[in-house]
């Protein structure tokens, strides 16, 4: 072979090998489907995980979200000026539907949250306090609430609030017209007169008595616990300005989108629709001056959200990626706070179907694959979610118990035991309930002696939904368990809801997440009569202990523990769910900022008007 | 020619139609819709049943159609579910910024690309060529999101020359002189970002077009009658080898037009690619079916601009 030929030869080898690496690429791109979905995570959590040997110190750091502060150390004294620039890190503009009756996505939440202030305050048990500027007395014996509305609160253009703002916000989410999806809680569906007024038979609410300027007593069929817990509405809006504009038109009105109003230490300037706004030291805020002369937020996609913060371009960043902390953590000049988030992960088992007539769930766990308690119990015991919390999320998601989060602290026990890692326990248990293979397959057949073969459904999104759910297959395999992937592959968010909404029969489990709400209460998720009940599960047991968690009897806190406990220990025992992780979210902020804090409940010392910068 | 052009946009009509209801109906099939992503506990399931019942998502695909279609006639281009607003409006906002960034996404590449496969196919197999050639093979190989990080990281980070995100500054007066200036500063990475390598097609067909054109007769006959080396080059040449780029013009245009999802997304740049993903994620479909709609009106004028230049530019090719 000649020396031509030869490079030739070489030329040709180099092409295959790009063609080859240009191949291996491909498909990385997928975005993230919804905050419900599997989410991204950091390096180091590729397939090599299935190998469960070694749970720790593989995947590089682990951190504990009990480590971080959730204050800024910075103890400076503020300065009373500059400009605290926000990042809201979306990959999408943010709507632009700017009032807290109105809203729908998140984005724009958190732009309401920098200008507009809930009139109720609450604690770290998210029960409703007086701090805000909005007073509440309860009288529980004539099933009344007695609203109070402070002096001297202004809205931004001066005008001051007043209780007719709060009816307002009642007034307008229950009108007929209303546009949005509020509206269908206990704090509005409990006011006497609420449902007459939202069918179009009444021109106001009766219940809602106004006495004057500041003061109105609402009258309640009933005095549920979940009221004191966010169930009363909590924001006032602001009827002068909304003056002549028709309900059903007040989400595109430019009063939303171009010069909102709000309460809060900071006012509007300027609004680009989706991309920034512009706010500035509103003088006369009721608690006192705000310490900034401004807040400037804009929208800064997740890839260059780290470097924002790391050039100061940005001096607090929302919604951070949590999954990229681990890569960024040593960065100069910022600190990062962390919390514990309102969500958990969890496998679901189908049990049964939603029956569409009688809007209930039929619980059929003889009709199911999964319906027999034993399994599921061997298939809690064999996966290990203390190693995916370390290796698939480094510490920041980690092993989960009951489903009441410890979000949720009062309420969460964590004195109950559930099924720890332990596959050889799995296996005796498939063993004693009559698993065994029988044909020699490798594979357990039931106890009829018919193959099992389950289904088990995934969300596509992040990089670990992949191997995670294969990594879950893997260890109910390596127990005998023939589990594979609905449709052989993850599937895409809208779908994935899709069929397990209607029941699809290819999914006998499932992995899915839940965000839950201030109030504790989970007659939403697992009740008998919700749709969002996907695993069709129904006991009378769980619904009794539901029923009275949010009945008057359990105004008494201590008693609804009690009934909550029992709840959390009944659905270990039953487990038509099982929880499967926790999870944290970090929160960076730039040194040079002071009285910052990011804790679950009313701090008189972090609250916004406070926030300052200290250089 | 204008019946050429007024027969064409007759046939626009009817394929406009077709694609229309193609799109509805795979919409239809596509599992969810603008209210599934709306999973919140606290929102019981009956009053987001009624609301999709208000809103007349339950109805069979052709029904939704008909009611969109007549409304469209009334000039009612429906109203987006997820941006609680007119469907209109959302779009107005990202058209604009999107015209932006392909009008000077599109200037920069024929600013840059022109010259460069000149200079490259005139003196070709020169250092200069090799060192463009060279360019666009790494341009091709380079995927556009990749480069766009790259001089974001450069440019907006690194030496903080230009702004990292979005299509305007913070708080300041649509109209004024500032504003229009901060809008062509957000301007130029995401617009650099895509002439950079999109420029590469047209380099390497001017020049493949040069040097094949250089060595036809009439070249040579030019010099001989003494035409100046740059008239040659300048007039001859040039007219002759931009043929293929004339031809690409309008789907360069159109392709440009449709948004360039990944610029937009690492410059946080709301354009309508990003609405367009979005609302299919979100399955807004009152904002995807005008989208895609839009497109296709788009994709037949481009198809139709391009034929005319050629025309113009080629006197060979006449329409009949």
């Amino acid at each position: 072979m000649g020396k031509y030929s030869w490079s030739k030869l070489m030329f040709f080898m180099m092409l295959v090998l790009v063609l080859a690496l240009a191949a291996c690429g491909g498909g990385s791109s997928e975005e993230e489907s919804s905050e419900d979905s599997g989410d991204s995570s950091s390096e180091g959590s590729s397939e090599e995980s299935k190998d469960e040997s070694e749970a720790e110190g593989e995947s590089g750091e682990v951190y504990n979200y009990e480590d971080f502060n959730q204050v800024v150390s910075n103890d400076g004294e503020a300065t009373g000026e500059g400009t605290l620039k926000v990042g809201l890190t979306s990959d999408t503009p943010f709507e632009g539907t700017l009032n807290w009756n109105l809203y729908q996505g998140n984005p724009d939440a958190e732009v309401l949250g920098l200008f507009d202030e809930p009139l109720l305050t609450m604690d770290e048990d998210f029960q409703f306090t007086n701090d805000g500027a909005l007073n509440f007395e309860v009288n529980e014996d004539d099933k009344t609430v007695t609203f109070t509305m402070q002096e001297g609160v202004k809205w931004h253009d001066g005008e001051p609030v007043t209780i007719d703002d709060y009816v307002y916000s009642y007034e307008v989410i229950g009108h007929p017209d209303y546009p949005g999806i509020r509206g269908a809680t206990d704090g509005f569906t409990l006011i006497e007169g609420y449902d007459e007024y939202k069918a179009g038979d009444a021109d106001s609410i009766s219940g809602i008595e106004v006495i004057d300027d500041q003061t109105a007593v609402f009258t309640y069929k009933e005095i549920a616990p979940s009221l004191t817990a966010g169930g009363f509405w909590y924001y006032a809006m602001p009827e002068h300005h909304y003056e002549g504009v028709e309900i059903a038109d007040m989400a595109e009105a430019p009063q939303t989108r171009e010069n909102p109003l709000g309460i809060g230490p900071y006012k509007v300037d300027s609004v680009t629709p989706g991309e920034s706004v512009v706010m500035s030291k509103f003088e006369d805020y009721w608690r006192g001056e705000p310490n900034l002369d401004g807040i400037e937020l804009s929208v800064v996609s997740p890839s260059s959200i780290a470097n924002a913060l790391e050039t100061g371009e940005v001096d607090y960043a929302i919604n951070f990626p949590t999954d990229q902390y681990p890569d960024v953590a040593e960065m100069d000049g910022v600190e990062w706070l962390a919390n514990i988030d309102g969500a958990y992960t969890y496998i679901g088992f189908k049990l049964g179907e939603w029956n569409e007539e009688e809007g209930k769930v039929d619980y059929k766990p003889e009709e199911s694959k999964v319906g027999d308690k034993e399994l599921r119990r061997a298939m809690w015991h064999a996966m290990d979610n203390e190693a995916v919390g370390k290796r698939f999320y480094n510490g920041l998601r980690w092993e989960a118990t009951t489903l009441i989060t410890p979000y949720h602290a009062e309420w969460h026990d964590d004195s109950i035991e559930t099924p720890e890692y332990d596959p050889e326990k799995a296996k005796q248990i498939l063993d004693d309930a009559g698993y065994e293979d029988t044909d020699g397959d490798g594979f357990r057949e039931t106890p009829e002696g018919e193959p099992l073969e389950l289904n088990f459904a995934s969300m596509s999104g992040g990089d670990t939904a992949e191997p995670l759910a294969n990594y879950y297959i893997q260890s109910w395999k390596d127990v005998g368990l023939n589990v594979s992937l609905t449709n052989d592959r993850l599937i895409e968010f809208n779908t994935f809801y899709d069929m397990l909404e209607n029941d699809d029969p290819e999914v006998d489990i499932y992995q899915g997440a839940w965000g839950v709400g201030s109030d504790v209460d989970p007659y939403g998720l697992y009740g008998p009569d919700v749709a969002f009940n996907y695993p069709r599960y129904e006991t009378e047991e769980s619904t009794k202990l539901m029923e009275e968690g949010n009945s008057p009897d359990a105004l008494d806190v201590e008693k609804r523990k009690e009934i909550y406990n029992e709840w959390q220990a009944l659905m270990v025992e039953e487990m038509p769910v099982v929880p499967t992780l926790y999870r944290a979210y970090v929160v960076p902020v730039n040194d040079r900022v002071t009285n910052f804090g990011i804790e679950l409940g009313h701090d008189e010392e972090t609250l916004p008007y406070k926030w300052g910068v200290t250089e | 020619m204008l019946k050429f052009t007024i027969r064409r946009l007759l046939i626009t009509f009817p394929q406009l139609v077709i694609l229309s209801i193609l799109v509805f109906f795979l919409g239809s099939l596509m599992p969810g819709d603008a209210l599934s992503g709306l999973l919140d506990p606290n929102i019981p399931a009956e009053a987001i049943q009624a609301k999709r019942e208000e809103l007349g998502l339950d109805n069979p695909w052709y029904i939704q159609y008909r009611d969109w279609i007549f409304a469209m006639f009334q000039g009612d281009f429906g109203t987006s579910i997820f941006h609680q607003r007119p469907v209109m409006d959302v779009i107005g906002d990202r058209l604009m910024n999107t015209v932006w960034l392909s009008l000077f996404s599109t200037i920069l590449i024929y600013l840059i690309g022109l010259p460069l496969g000149l200079v490259s196919g005139r003196y070709n197999d020169s250092l200069l060529d090799n060192t463009i050639t060279g360019y666009t093979y790494l341009g091709f190989a380079t995927p556009q999101f990749i480069f766009g990080l790259v001089i974001l990281w450069l440019f907006g980070y690194n030496l903080g020359w230009f702004p990292t995100g979005g299509s305007v500054g913070p708080g300041l007066e649509p109209g004024s002189i500032d504003y229009i200036l901060s809008k062509i500063n957000h301007l130029v990475l995401p617009s650099f970002a895509i002439a950079l390598i999109g420029l590469v097609g047209t380099v390497q067909y001017l020049r493949s077009g040069i040097i094949e054109t250089k060595q036809k007769d009439f070249i040579i006959l030019a010099r001989a009658k003494g035409v100046k080396e740059s008239s040659v080059y300048n007039r001859h040449i040039f007219r002759n080898s931009i043929l293929p780029i004339a031809a690409f013009f309008g789907y360069e245009i159109v392709a440009l037009l449709g948004g360039s999802i990944f610029i937009e997304m690492i410059y946080s740049y709301p354009g309508m690619g990003r609405l367009f993903l979005d609302s299919i994620s979100t399955r807004d479909f009152s904002v995807a079916n005008v989208l895609i709609l839009f497109y296709g009106i788009l994709a037949i004028l481009g198809a139709l601009l391009s034929d005319i230049i050629l025309s113009i530019v080629d006197p060979r090719i006449r329409i009949k």
